[in-house]
């Protein structure tokens, strides 16, 4: 069967680093760090790190309180950038609502802070005291269905779980929907938002901890010789995307194209990255696309600096790929935001791909010697490139990639 | 409490807590069609009283008769003279 060309036509981001893209990337290509101490967590122990959004009540009131009163902190991420990725597609308002507009937002754990405040209700004997909203900030479909209440959307909402790897299932289903024809545009991509369960989790499991903390900055450290392990970071990564047909139809401005996606398993461990099923994920990637993986221009790594997780995606990328491509991973700037994380590093490497020129792994000072024998970039690099592929790889052992094109007709 | 006393609470729960502009507040201002609230925001808006006055709403089956603002103001201000009066009403805490 014919698949319809699904193209990217908007793009919008709330981080740590910038709620619009020209300001993450400009903090991405300066290299600063979204990283500090998280002093607001108390409990045993030191507070863990973390990449914060400084998310301002100002921000919040922009969104009106009829869409607002439902969002937690995750649907007041996606919500902004669900309006700014709108706004820069230039998307015309009256079709949102025509039924073949759909919206597939992905995370790992919805609305966590609003389930801890409904446990703390209960705890403390005041569950009388409940918001008729709390219910609708904590489900796993949190920030999907606020993006599309918002937006008027009526066409298929989906929210995808899968950890880390969400945003990418989420852009992946988005494209295989529009490719099939079941719809014409879909606000796709992830949103997460960070509180000590997770990063208290992953110290326990040994994916994290350990950190400098006079230096929270030079925490994430991706492939590099030190690395202690992860940072989590919050935040939302959206773009819309559309039939080629229904985005030239409008006139709009494409910046990329989903050529291939895969999603595959890794069936041995929950939480062992695996460089064999990784490679099998490059294989069908490049399968689905259609293209000779030596056209690739950039890998925009997973890389979330666990000794484990780097030291595998590093090994399936050198049997891959050899040495000849250049790579990167932008978790040492904005730490894992887990299920935003693939939805904000595709931003950022489309526009790279703009740019034509390549951002470097922040803290990657010396690269591991299990990590070697991959064009590593550490520091800007001018580089024309016509195609990138995007990793994210989940615990659960779930592996996805996206790989990108330039538009060209 | 007197009735402005009652009035400010009141009101101040609509603005704090709905974002209702204050000018929009006025007794016979229907709850729903003139101020645009909708069942979830009633619901939210008996917790914000409760915590307010102290009291426990959600079993009261003359909250169910409230149309306008002014039947919010005259609910509270007659909880206020039973309570002044001595009686205890059956849903005080």
């Amino acid at each position: 069967m014919d698949r319809r060309r699904v193209v990217i036509t908007g793009v919008g981001v709330v981080s740590s680093l910038g709620n619009t893209p020209a300001e993450l990337y400009g903090n991405l290509r300066n290299g600063v760090s979204g990283v500090r101490v998280m002093t607001e967590w108390t409990g045993n122990g030191e507070p863990s790190l973390g990449a914060p959004v400084p998310l301002t009540a100002a921000m919040e009131k922009t969104i009106p309180r009829t869409w607002r009163r439902s969002m937690g902190r995750i649907g007041i991420f996606a919500a902004l950038a669900a309006r700014s990725a709108v706004e820069s597609s230039a998307f015309p308002a009256e079709e949102l609502p025509n039924g073949r507009c759909g919206c597939v937002i992905g995370s790992t754990m919805g609305g966590s802070n609003s389930i801890s405040e409904a446990y703390r209700l209960m705890l403390d004997n005041r569950l009388d005291e409940m918001s008729a909203m709390q219910f609708f900030k904590c489900v796993s479909h949190t920030a999907a269905f606020n993006v599309a209440n918002m937006l008027g959307i009526r066409g298929c909402v989906l929210s995808p779980s899968a950890a880390c790897a969400s945003a990418l299932q989420a852009i992946g289903l988005g494209r295989d929907l529009i490719a099939a024809g079941t719809q014409d545009m879909i606000v796709c991509g992830g949103a997460e938002e960070l509180g000590p369960e997770v990063p208290v989790s992953f110290e326990l499991i040994e994916a994290s901890g350990g950190f400098d903390r006079s230096a929270p900055e030079k925490a994430s450290r991706p492939f590099d010789a030190s690395r202690r392990g992860l940072v989590c970071g919050e935040g939302a990564g959206l773009v819309i995307l559309e039939s080629l047909e229904h985005a030239e139809r409008r006139g709009a401005a494409i910046f990329g194209e989903i050529l291939g996606y895969a999603t595959c398993a890794t069936g041995t461990s929950l939480s062992q990255s695996d460089a064999a099923a990784i490679r099998r994920c490059f294989e069908l990637v490049y399968r689905d696309a259609g293209l000779e993986p030596s056209r690739t221009g950039y890998v925009s790594a997973h890389a979330t600096s666990t000794v484990q997780g780097d030291r595998e995606e590093a090994a399936a990328i050198r049997e891959f790929f050899g040495d000849r491509v250049p790579v990167s991973s932008l978790k040492g700037h904005l730490g894992h935001t887990l299920g935003a994380s693939g939805g904000l590093e595709l931003i950022a490497s489309l526009e790279m791909m703009a740019r034509s020129e390549l951002l470097p792994t922040l803290n990657l000072e010396r690269p591991a010697e299990e990590c070697a024998g991959l064009d590593y970039v550490q520091r800007v690099r001018p580089h024309e490139f016509d195609f990138f592929l995007k990793n994210s790889f989940a615990f659960g052992g779930i592996n996805a990639t996206l790989l990108c094109s330039r538009y060209c007709d | 409490m007197t009735r402005e006393e009652i009035i400010a609470a009141v009101n101040n729960t609509f603005t704090e807590m709905l974002e209702v502009p204050p000018e929009e507040l006025s007794p016979e201002k229907e709850i729903f069609k003139d101020l645009g609230l909708d069942s979830l925001d009633m619901v939210d808006l008996m917790i914000g009283l409760q915590r307010k006055f102290g009291v426990s709403l959600r079993q009261n089956e003359e909250i169910r008769k409230i149309v306008t603002l002014g039947d919010v103001y005259n609910f509270f201000e007659k909880m206020e003279a039973q309570l002044r009066a001595g009686e205890t009403p059956a849903n005080r805490e």
